[in-house]
């Protein structure tokens, strides 16, 4: 009962930021420059087919009702076509006005949907990299603050966080595609295409990991509800491992949902570089491109997976420490 | 607490005392203490200056172009090197040092300014949304809890893309971008801090909120969460160099790191060190940057927690 009545007004919530936050990019997206229709004509066309086409997109239309008729389209799931790729998935770039092939042009849900598997793979192995990474550094750091361990974190951390990541990735890809031979880096044709990208993305996150944990684990071990269990018999290992870092992993999990805004922008350079077809290289292509539906669906899109990931981080915090309030 | 403005006084010795300092300052002396403050403190100081002195003196623009010169190795590898190019030259003959020193100005400049607009902005609203609470704290919060939820990097390479990306206009939408983190940061830091004595005291003698928050809160709340800025500085300039390596940085023939990485990385296989040479710059300039936030972060930790 007490869940049903988080989960609905959280979501309630959730669902009036997400209004607000639709309309906020819906209309940073009008106001900058650039015309639309002019984009979707190309560049060669006559200025009546301009004025036809912007006509007809309701783009002559107040922004608060072209707003609303997007709002509609988005409940039905419409996220808008692209202005520039056809349906059968090759960029064709901006092509001739009068090209037949114009009108059919790719689904913007479509293009995120395909992508997205992609995506969550490339950040779940990422994501299961960097806690190998960091775990055993971060509680060793936790455990023996001031000590060598502290130091040893301290200074990956310090490393990790000022390796640029895209020059890391053309460096790992230089040394273990060409030189080495090891791993393939550029596109996707199988599961270990996923690996280089997530090494390099894992060591963007790992520092926030070691950090969070060394800092709340060495708090934690000063509370006194660890000092006093080994009066009750516990051992050692079950002390750190059942009491200390189930509640150091708190800020950790808080982490996460803030965090959540500086992975995309490591997610979308990876990509980039390894040409790894998932959402971000269809971000940025989209961005050199101008295409405006699908910077805007994926912006709609994102935003609706941080309320999402927010609303389960502070589910999975109440469930880790049930003191705290939904 | 609040006499930041005024000189340490010392007791009657004369011997000035750890409890007399303000937080900040005793958070300085705790930074300066560590020898990892002063190990980043020293590199950025030197590559700084070198990067504000040397393009100065140097007898070569970085922008010309020297066809019969193009892949001079670095002064460490190989038999052509020449001592006019101590880091080598790149595929059209330019000087990889010069170019990667000014790609260093432009990327501090970036990174200093954007974090000076965000904790501006940022603090202002923070500050300004914990004391006056009720109303004007709900709005400000909102608006924070909205904008963090929208992806600003997509929007914001969207906007540079569209426009000229110059240092202001970077400057601009990273800085209008990246501002909630630090409003949440002030607000909660004034909210402590308002119901402390003295601010209330204020209140009694009659000084306008507006007096209270710039005169007393923010002198007291503000030096802990500028020390920590210096980590979002090397943030800022990775993200600098990331938007010069998709083309929506500063312009060339302006050298960035960016741009000069994107340039080189066509020739890794045969001439690595184009693209190699300012990463490493840029390495260097990060670690001392975040080796001396880090360690203002555990300053800081200690003294709010009164160990020091």
């Amino acid at each position: 009962m007490y869940l049903l009545s988080f989960l609905t007004r959280r979501l309630f919530q959730g669902a009036v930021v997400l209004l607000i936050v639709t309309f906020a990019i819906f209309t940073l997206l009008r106001i900058v420059p650039g015309d639309p229709a002019r984009l979707i004509v190309g560049g060669m066309a006559p200025d009546e087919v301009v004025v036809q086409k912007a006509e007809e997109l309701g783009l002559n239309d107040p922004i608060p009702i072209q707003f609303v008729r997007y709002l509609g389209d988005l409940v039905r799931g419409d996220l808008g076509n692209s202005f520039f790729r056809p349906k059968s998935g090759a960029t064709v770039g901006a092509a001739a006005f009068d090209d037949p092939t114009r009108d059919d042009r790719a689904e913007v849900l479509t293009l995120i949907l395909e992508t997205i598997p992609l995506t969550l793979q490339l950040a779940g192995l990422a994501v299961v990299f960097a806690l190998i990474m960091s775990f055993p550094l971060g509680v060793a750091a936790g455990l023996n603050p001031g000590k060598w361990q502290d130091k040893l974190a301290f200074f990956t951390g310090s490393l990790f966080v000022s390796i640029p990541n895209f020059w890391l990735g053309i460096v790992l890809a230089q040394v273990f595609s060409v030189n080495l031979g090891i791993l393939p880096s550029l596109g996707y044709k199988g599961f270990e295409y996923t690996i280089l990208p997530a090494v390099v993305l894992a060591i963007g996150i790992s520092p926030f990991i070691i950090r969070t944990l060394s800092v709340s684990i060495a708090q934690v071990m000063q509370e006194e509800f660890i000092t006093v269990a080994p009066l009750r018999g516990l051992r050692r290992s079950r002390i750190v491992g059942a009491h200390a870092i189930r509640n150091a992993s708190i800020p950790l999990l808080n982490l996460f949902g803030i965090q959540l805004g500086a992975l995309l922008g490591v997610l979308l350079v990876v990509e980039l570089i390894f040409d790894y077809p998932g959402l971000g290289r269809l971000t940025i292509n989209a961005v050199l491109q101008r295409d405006f539906p699908i910077i805007q669906g994926v912006a709609v899109f994102i935003s609706a997976i941080f309320v999402f990931i927010n609303i389960a981080v502070d589910l999975a915090a109440s469930y880790i420490d049930p003191r705290l309030e939904y | 607490m609040s006499k930041t403005a005024s000189p340490i006084e010392t007791t009657e010795a004369g011997i000035v005392t750890e409890a007399l300092r303000t937080p900040a300052q005793r958070m300085l002396r705790q930074a300066w203490a560590s020898s990892s403050f002063r190990l980043g403190f020293g590199i950025f100081l030197l590559l700084l200056f070198g990067a504000l002195v040397f393009p100065e003196i140097s007898s070569i623009d970085p922008t010309k172009m020297n066809i019969k010169g193009r892949f001079i190795p670095p002064l460490f590898l190989g038999d052509n090197w020449s001592w006019a190019h101590p880091l080598g030259t790149d595929h059209l003959g330019r000087d990889l040092l010069l170019r990667c020193l000014v790609g260093l100005r432009y990327s501090v400049l970036i990174g200093i300014g954007t974090v000076t607009l965000m904790f501006t902005v940022g603090c202002a609203l923070g500050l300004v949304s914990g004391f006056k609470g009720k109303l004007t704290d709900t709005i400000i919060m909102r608006i924070t809890d909205a904008q963090l939820s929208i992806p600003m990097i997509i929007l914001a390479i969207t906007i540079l893309g569209i426009s000229r990306p110059t240092a202001p206009a970077i400057i601009l939408v990273l800085g209008l971008a990246g501002w909630p983190l630090y409003a949440r940061v002030a607000r909660s830091a004034a909210l402590s801090e308002k119901s402390k004595e003295y601010i209330r005291g204020q209140r009694v003698l009659g000084a306008s909120d507006l007096r209270i928050i710039i005169l007393f809160v923010a002198p007291a709340v503000l030096p802990p969460i500028a020390f920590v800025a210096v980590l979002d500085v090397a943030a800022i300039m990775i993200f600098e160099s990331i938007l010069g390596f998709i083309g929506l940085g500063i312009q060339p023939p302006t050298p960035t790191f960016g741009n000069i990485i994107a340039d080189g990385r066509k020739y890794l296989i045969n001439y690595w060190w184009i693209a190699t040479m300012p990463g490493v710059f840029l390495l260097f300039t990060l670690t001392s940057l975040n080796l001396m936030g880090s360690a203002m972060e555990n300053a800081r930790n200690k003294v709010l927690r009164g160990g020091a």
